[in-house]
């Protein structure tokens, strides 16, 4: 699976963990799973937009450059 | 003489014609031309006048080399005749047309003749290819005009070859030989771009040739395409009107022939300037072009990935609403029994053993009592 699909899918699978952290079916340990995975998830997906930021950052740089 | 020794009217013929044979076999007649007509398409009849007399002349359309009208003042080389049937008459070898008006006149009926033709229609001219590199050139080898022809081409541009077939350009033989050349360069055709045929200044006698119905003739009809330039600027023959192309002079046919390789050359080098210049300008359109998409794609990237950024903050807050340690915070707390979490005291008995958890650690308490709500 490449990064975006894997990106995208960590996404909607927190879209779902706060869904269904909103219906309030949960109970308290259900909840402590959720958000736990809900959590990892937001690391993650922050770490992958860092991750891209830098790399932007690269292209850049190396596109300012002067040739030599 | 005349006594016994009499003749026949036959007899006396044959001996008038030897002895104009002795005495005159060939002289040349100048006079002014009447009562000129031709017979059949074949024979001519005309007489020659002066203020006193009048000559009949006899001879064949072969003879003649342009249109003669009466009037005309003519210089006819003949020999006097003595017909048995029609009498006397000069009999024609070679007709030449005298002074400046003759020859003026003769070259008008011609090109009225040749017009009617479409010899000198305009929309037959053909381009002449410039600059040419294979030149096929008609004109006197010893004349000054071929001289100034060669030295300019030679001044203006390089690579060109000149084939030359020296003629003469006046005089009797002039139009058969420029006949003959222009047929000579033709049998090979693919083998010249241009046939030029110049000549320089002279009398309206010296220039007849290139009135000539022959020589007018060959260059209309020329399959290699033809610049001709005869005499001065003010002299237009009827070969040049008949070719695609006319100059004034021979210098001004080398002119029209090929470029000077100088002023080529400096419009070359402005042309590159210019070339140059466009390609400096469109370079720095283009270099704007991209720093300004570059500067574009910048903007556009830093903006999606703190939409993203924006997007995962805003998910993060909405899960950090239900962090169980909050409510832990306020005061509650979460009861468990044999790890099960307690919402109602219904499944609770006494003396259970129950798991407590608190915002900062936890307990384990035996029940006491129950109230069952």
């Amino acid at each position: 699976m490449s990064e975006t699909n894997n990106y995208r899918k960590l996404n909607q699978e927190l879209e779902a963990i706060l869904g269904r952290l909103q219906s309030s079916n949960l109970d308290i340990d259900q909840t402590i799973k959720e958000y736990e995975k809900g959590v990892m998830i937001v690391d993650q997906l922050e770490k992958y937009l860092k991750s891209a930021r830098n790399k932007v950052t690269k292209i850049t740089q190396r596109q300012s450059k002067p040739k030599k | 003489m005349f006594g016994d020794e009499s003749l026949t009217v036959s007899e006396f013929i044959d001996l008038v014609n030897q002895t104009y044979e002795l005495a005159y076999p060939i002289v040349s007649v100048v006079g002014e031309l009447a009562n000129f007509k031709i017979s059949k398409n074949k024979w001519i009849y005309f007489d020659l006048k002066d203020e006193l007399a009048n000559l009949k002349f006899f001879g064949t359309v072969y003879q003649l080399n342009s249109p003669l009208e009466d009037g005309m003042l003519l210089k006819v080389t003949c020999n006097p005749r003595m017909h048995r049937t029609y009498g006397f008459s000069m009999q024609v070898q070679q007709i030449e047309l005298v002074g400046e008006g003759s020859l003026k006149r003769a070259a008008e009926l011609l090109q009225i003749k040749l017009s009617k033709e479409g010899i000198f229609d305009m929309d037959k001219k053909r381009l002449l290819p410039y600059p040419p590199t294979r030149v096929a050139l008609i004109t006197s080898a010893q004349s000054a005009a071929y001289h100034d022809f060669v030295n300019i081409i030679n001044n203006r541009w390089r690579g060109l070859s000149v084939n030359l077939i020296d003629v003469q350009v006046q005089g009797e033989i002039a139009v058969s030989q420029i006949v003959k050349a222009i047929d000579d360069f033709n049998s090979q055709p693919d083998q010249y771009d241009v046939l030029v045929i110049i000549r320089g200044g002279g009398s309206p006698e010296d220039l007849s040739a290139f009135n000539s119905e022959a020589v007018t003739r060959m260059v209309a009809a020329s399959n290699i395409p033809t610049l001709v330039a005869i005499g001065h600027e003010i002299d237009i023959s009827l070969a040049e009107l008949a070719a695609d192309r006319r100059a004034s002079t021979p210098s001004h046919a080398a002119e029209l022939l090929v470029p000077d390789k100088r002023a080529v050359l400096s419009s070359l080098k402005v042309s590159r300037q210019t070339l140059n210049k466009k390609l400096e300008h469109t370079l720095e359109v283009m270099s704007y072009e991209i720093h300004r998409k570059s500067e574009h794609l910048q903007t556009l990237i830093d903006h999606i990935i703190n939409q993203f950024f924006q997007d995962v903050l805003h998910k993060k807050e909405l899960l950090f609403a239900y962090d169980p340690d909050n409510v832990l915070q306020r005061g509650y707390s979460i009861v468990r029994k044999q790890g099960k979490v307690m919402r109602s005291s219904s499944y609770i008995n006494l003396n259970d053993i129950l798991d407590i958890k608190l915002a900062k650690g936890s307990v384990t308490s035996e029940v006491k009592s129950v109230d069952k709500g």
